[in-house]
Parts: C-alpha cells; structure tokens; sequence
C-alpha cells in the first residue's frame, strides 16, 4: 500500500498536467489564435486561397514571416500584420505551425491535369521534391496535398514580375514554365497525400 | 490478505474517478460530471459569440459551455453585399450550430431576456434560468430605428438597411432589381461607430458594378453621410473613378450628407440643405450595443460596452466578458473596429483569460489584430489591418504594424486580395461555426 500511493498521487498529477490547461499553453494558443481566424484552426486552411500552414516547414515558415515583417518579401497584407509581432513570436509560431500534423486539403482537381503535371515537374521537384513533400532544404514550402488555388496564387505572383520576391531561382523557373505547365503541375502537388516515404523526416 | 487487499485498491482506483478518491479535480473527471462543471453561458451566436463558445471548450473540455442564440441558421453580414449585386447567394454566407454543439457545446435556440449580474444568471423567453461562473455577452448591434423622424422598425419592412440579418439583405437585393435604368440608389449612413465601417462605401461600389452589368448603366449611387470621412476612404475613391466613373457620388456629413428625416413611401430623403428622390433607399439607421446590454448596465453613456483590455471582462460587471461589435470602438478616437475579424480575436482573448480565471491562472497575453477586405468588384479588393497590444490597461494600436493597401499597388494586389477575401470568409466560418 505504503509504495502504490505515491504512485498513483504521481499519475493523478500526470493527468492533470495533460488536461488542465497552463499558462504557457494559454499564452502560446492565444498568439496563434488570432492566426487560426484566416489560415484555419490549427493551420488547417478552410479557404483554398489562404495555405495551410499545419506541418509546414519550420524554418519555411519563420523565414518568409521575417521577409514580410520588413518588407523584403512582396505581401498584401502579412507585411502589415507581422510588423505588429516581434521575432521572438514569430519563431513561436513558425515552430507551433510547424509541430501540427501536416492535413493535405480535400480538393477536387482534374486528373488529366494531374496525369500531365507528373511529366513536367522537374523544374520543381529538385528543390520541393517528387511529391512535394520531401523538400530539398528546410526553408523550402512543401506542397503536397497544399491547395490548389494558393499555389496557383503563389505561382502567380513570381511569374507577374513586378512584385519584390527574394528568391530569384524560384522566380526564374517560374517564368520557364509554360502557361499550360502551371496549372498541371499545381494540380500534381496539391493532389499529393502527404506520402510518408517522401515527407521529411523530423 | 495483503495481496488481495492491494488489487482491490487498485481496482477501485481504476474504476472510480481517480480524482475524486484523491481530491484533485481533473479536466477528464470534470468532463464526466458536468453538473459539478464550471459553467459558461455564451449570450449570442454570431461569430464572436460561437469562436468564444468553441475556443472555451477547446481550451479547457471539462468547462460546460452553453449557447443561447435564438436564430437557427446564422448569415454573415461580411460579403452580403455580393448577396445584394447577386454574385453570390445567400446560402453561401449561411450556417448552422450542428458543428459547436458537435464539439460538446450546449447550444439553446431561445432569447436572453435578462442578465443578471448580481445573481450571475440570465433568463430567456422560453423560461429558462441559467446560472454561470463566467458569462460571454455577443449581442451584436442593436438598431436604433427611432433616431430620425420617419423610420422605424414598420418602415425598415420597406425601406432596408441591410445591415443586420438576411430578410434585410434580400429585401435590397430585389428592390435594385427592380430599379429602372437611370435610377437613383440612396444610401444613408449614420454617425460612426457602426458595424463594418467600409460596408456602405463597398455597397456603392458593388451596386455600381451591378448596375454597370444588368442594364442599368446609367444609375447613379449616391452617399449620403453623416460623417466626414469613411474607413479606405482614397482607395475607395480609386476604385470608383477605376471602375465606375461618374456613377458614384459621396456627399459629407459636412457638406449637407447628414440624414434628418425621411419619407418611406416617397422614398425621399431630407438633409439640413436639400431633398433628394431615391428610386433604391438604403437607410441604414444608428447603432448601439442594444437593449439587453443596457438592461444589463453594461453599456456606457453612448451606448456601448466598455471593457478592460487584458481579458474583455466588462469594465462595469465582474464575471461578464462582452466581445464583438457591442464593445465600444470604431471611433478615430477609439479605433478597435465593429469587425467580424475584430470580435472573433476578441472572443478568443475572452476565452483565454475565462479559462485561465477558472483554473486559478493569470490571464494569458492578449492578442489583438483585425483583417478587413472589401470588395469593389469580384476582382478587385483592398484591406486594412490593426494589430493592439495592451499597455498599462489600455489598447494601444501598433503604429509599426496595420494600414490599408497601398493606393500605388501593382494590379495583381488587387486581385490577389479579392481571392484573399474569399479564403478569409471560408475560414473565419469554419473557425467560428465547426
């Protein structure tokens, strides 16, 4: 009896700890809280124009919020809400996205398009690998299962030219590409499920 | 003996609620026994209203969390204007509560006739007395229809404001319909604060554009303000001599834009200086935080609710936490905008610090930030941002951060913005309502 309470008093507090929110925790879900209300509770996008930012790569993530923060990244309106936040919170929350479980988007895309997408990534896949999901480097965005529509976005705005994007490699092969290139290979990666044997190991 | 004596105990312990045979209440424990659960009653289902019942139980689960809403289907007012131009029906912007109450929220389709502050309960039509530990007040507005002679709540039947529940929108939406080519649509915006402050300028531009593509090219919108000047007011400007020249006329409160009376059934409109004929009237009529805020004593000399910054708690009752457009703001004095954005992140500071509050903590950090879109054509969209910390008891909006979208923007920002607009409704719904 005398060695089983101890045991169990350990465990009941175990319990607690694991149910009762802390502080820390109150604070941190209440920073990303305010991020939940355009890219989706926990990061999981609802609106196939915003990304999902669950499981994305962590320093992807705190790197282009340190670009927009001071402007060295074209934004529309990020610039201006991350101005708002030190760098301290944006590597809070670049690390809180990044630790939630990647959730490819549920989409409908065009099979033919996806079927031609698979031909002509090469382009793409040295840096964001086959299926998206196995990325070259850590501050490179995974897209497999992303939604379509932001990808499109985001292809858009490097192949417009005249918005400032510091990666120049990503600007040049957007512009290589094809009109009918692109939307065949959006299609490809958002139609990717999060394979295991090519998403990144931790 | 001893053996035997020993499983038992343990089967007892496995069996019972640990934490009530060691007295350390637990989330999981609480969760089985909600009558001994601390509760929260949510007055209000709009979105700040239900993020704050979603976010209370995602933060603490053992918390019984109650929502009282009297409507069954919720219709966002953000992008009902699209509703008006017909680019979008009125179903997309509709939702129900089967996703809170899937999430183990309480939902009671019934009215709050009466919160009683001392007594921590309320009351509802139905007959029901509910007591709280904390309660969460989102009434939205209340519409003040007798502020100017000529309206009320019988002339709103006809003449609309559209700025609050379905009916309205789709009232409006068939009287530009019906407006000949050459018409004249009048809308009449009162003296801020009111609810989405670009709202009226974004409904000229939208029925500018409608007209522009239904046959009515030759229609005129005209504004007539009560106030000097109006939230993205150059953009505004930008867009309607872009995309709707001439079509569009802004009058100030100061130049003769200030509403005094109207008549519904000439559809006219009086201001200190002239009359003018409206084929469309679009009257939309003061706000204020409403009459079960007042019955409460939550609301200041103006109307609203005044809050303390660090957790929304009500700055007149303990215990009451109000969050949405009923909170004081949407002044150039006082900035915190009457936003669908601004009452979620400012539900979600309500939750934070509720939860905290029942489980013996120190509030958490506030975070405050507001994104708004507005659309002057289903391709053509702007922002403005806020971002308020909280210093010394007092909002504080970031000058670092915040602003509306630059005038001199490469075209693409307008379009992107426009799609952005459209990611922002679909997760600020599922964020609030699933």
């Amino acid at each position: 009896m005398r060695n089983i309470l101890p045991h169990c008093l350990s465990a009941a507090a175990l319990l607690a700890c694991s149910t009762a929110p802390l502080a820390a925790d109150l604070n941190l879900s209440g920073l990303a809280a305010t991020c939940n209300n355009c890219h989706g509770v926990g990061g999981v996008s609802a609106g196939s124009s915003m990304a999902s930012l669950a499981g994305q790569n962590r320093a992807y993530l705190e790197m282009v919020m340190l670009q927009w923060k001071t402007g060295e990244r074209f934004s529309t309106t990020m610039g201006r809400l991350l101005a708002g936040y030190s760098e301290d919170e944006i590597k809070a929350l670049a690390a809180y996205y990044a630790e939630k479980p990647w959730t490819p988007a549920v989409q409908e895309l065009d099979p033919k398009l996806i079927r031609q997408g698979g031909f002509v990534l090469d382009r793409c896949s040295n840096c964001h690998g086959k299926t998206g999901g196995k990325t070259k480097t850590e501050d490179t965005p995974r897209l497999d299962g992303q939604w379509v529509r932001h990808i499109d976005l985001e292809l858009e705005k490097y192949r417009d030219g005249t918005l400032a994007l510091p990666n120049q490699k990503m600007a040049d092969n957007a512009h290589k590409l094809k009109e009918k290139e692109v939307a065949a290979i959006t299609a490809f990666f958002a139609s990717q499920s999060g394979d295991k044997a090519e998403t990144k190991s931790k | 003996m001893s053996t035997i004596n020993r499983r038992k105990f343990i089967q007892t312990l496995a069996a019972a609620p640990l934490a009530s045979v060691l007295t350390i209440p637990t989330a999981a424990w609480a969760a089985k026994n909600k009558n001994k659960a601390k509760q929260v009653v949510v007055v209000g289902g709009g979105f700040a209203g239900a993020t704050a019942a979603k976010y209370l139980l995602m933060l603490d689960p053992s918390i019984k969390v109650t929502l009282i809403e009297p409507l069954k289907t919720y219709t966002s007012c953000p992008l009902s204007n699209e509703v008006v131009t017909h680019h979008r029906t009125i179903e997309s912007l509709q939702i129900g509560y089967d996703g809170l109450t899937k999430r183990g929220v309480e939902v009671v389709h019934d009215t709050v006739t009466e919160i009683d502050p001392a007594k921590k309960s309320v009351k509802t039509q139905g007959g029901k007395t509910l007591s709280y530990d904390a309660a969460v007040v989102a009434p939205g507005i209340g519409l003040d229809f007798d502020a100017i002679e000529g309206y009320s709540e019988e002339v709103s039947k006809t003449i609309a404001h559209a700025y609050k529940g379905a009916d309205q929108t789709l009232l409006l939406r068939g009287q530009l319909e019906a407006m000949p080519d050459g018409g004249v649509f009048v809308i009449a915006v009162p003296k801020a604060p009111f609810r989405c402050p670009p709202g009226p300028y974004e409904r000229a531009a939208q029925v500018a554009y409608y007209c522009l593509h239904h046959g009515k090219p030759k229609s005129k919108v005209l504004i007539l303000d009560s106030n000097d000047s109006f939230a993205k007011k150059a953009l505004f400007e930008q867009s309607w001599e872009a995309l709707y020249p001439g079509m569009i006329e802004w009058v100030a409160g100061s130049a003769g834009g200030t509403v005094e009376r109207i008549d519904g059934e000439a559809r006219t409109v009086a201001t200190a200086f002239d009359e003018h004929k409206a084929d469309v009237l679009n009257f939309i009529p003061r706000h204020d935080a409403g009459s079960l805020a007042k019955g409460a004593g939550l609301t200041n000399e103006a109307g609203w609710c005044e809050v303390v910054p660090l957790t929304m708690e009500s700055a007149v009752h303990k215990g009451i936490y109000v969050v949405g457009d009923a909170c004081k703001g949407g002044t150039p004095e006082f900035p915190m905008p009457k936003s669908a954005h601004m009452g979620m992140t400012q539900a979600k500071v309500a939750a934070g610090a509720i939860v905290a509050s029942l489980n013996g903590l120190a509030p958490p950090v506030p975070y405050y930030a507001n994104t708004c879109y507005s659309l002057a054509a289903p391709d053509y969209g702007f922002s403005v941002v806020q971002v308020y910390r909280v210093e010394d008891n007092q909002f504080v909006y970031v000058q670092e951060a915040g602003g509306v979208s630059p005038i001199e923007a490469p075209p693409i920002q307008r379009r992107l913005e426009a799609q952005y607009a459209d990611g922002w409704f679909l997760n600020v719904m599922a964020d609030a309502f699933t």
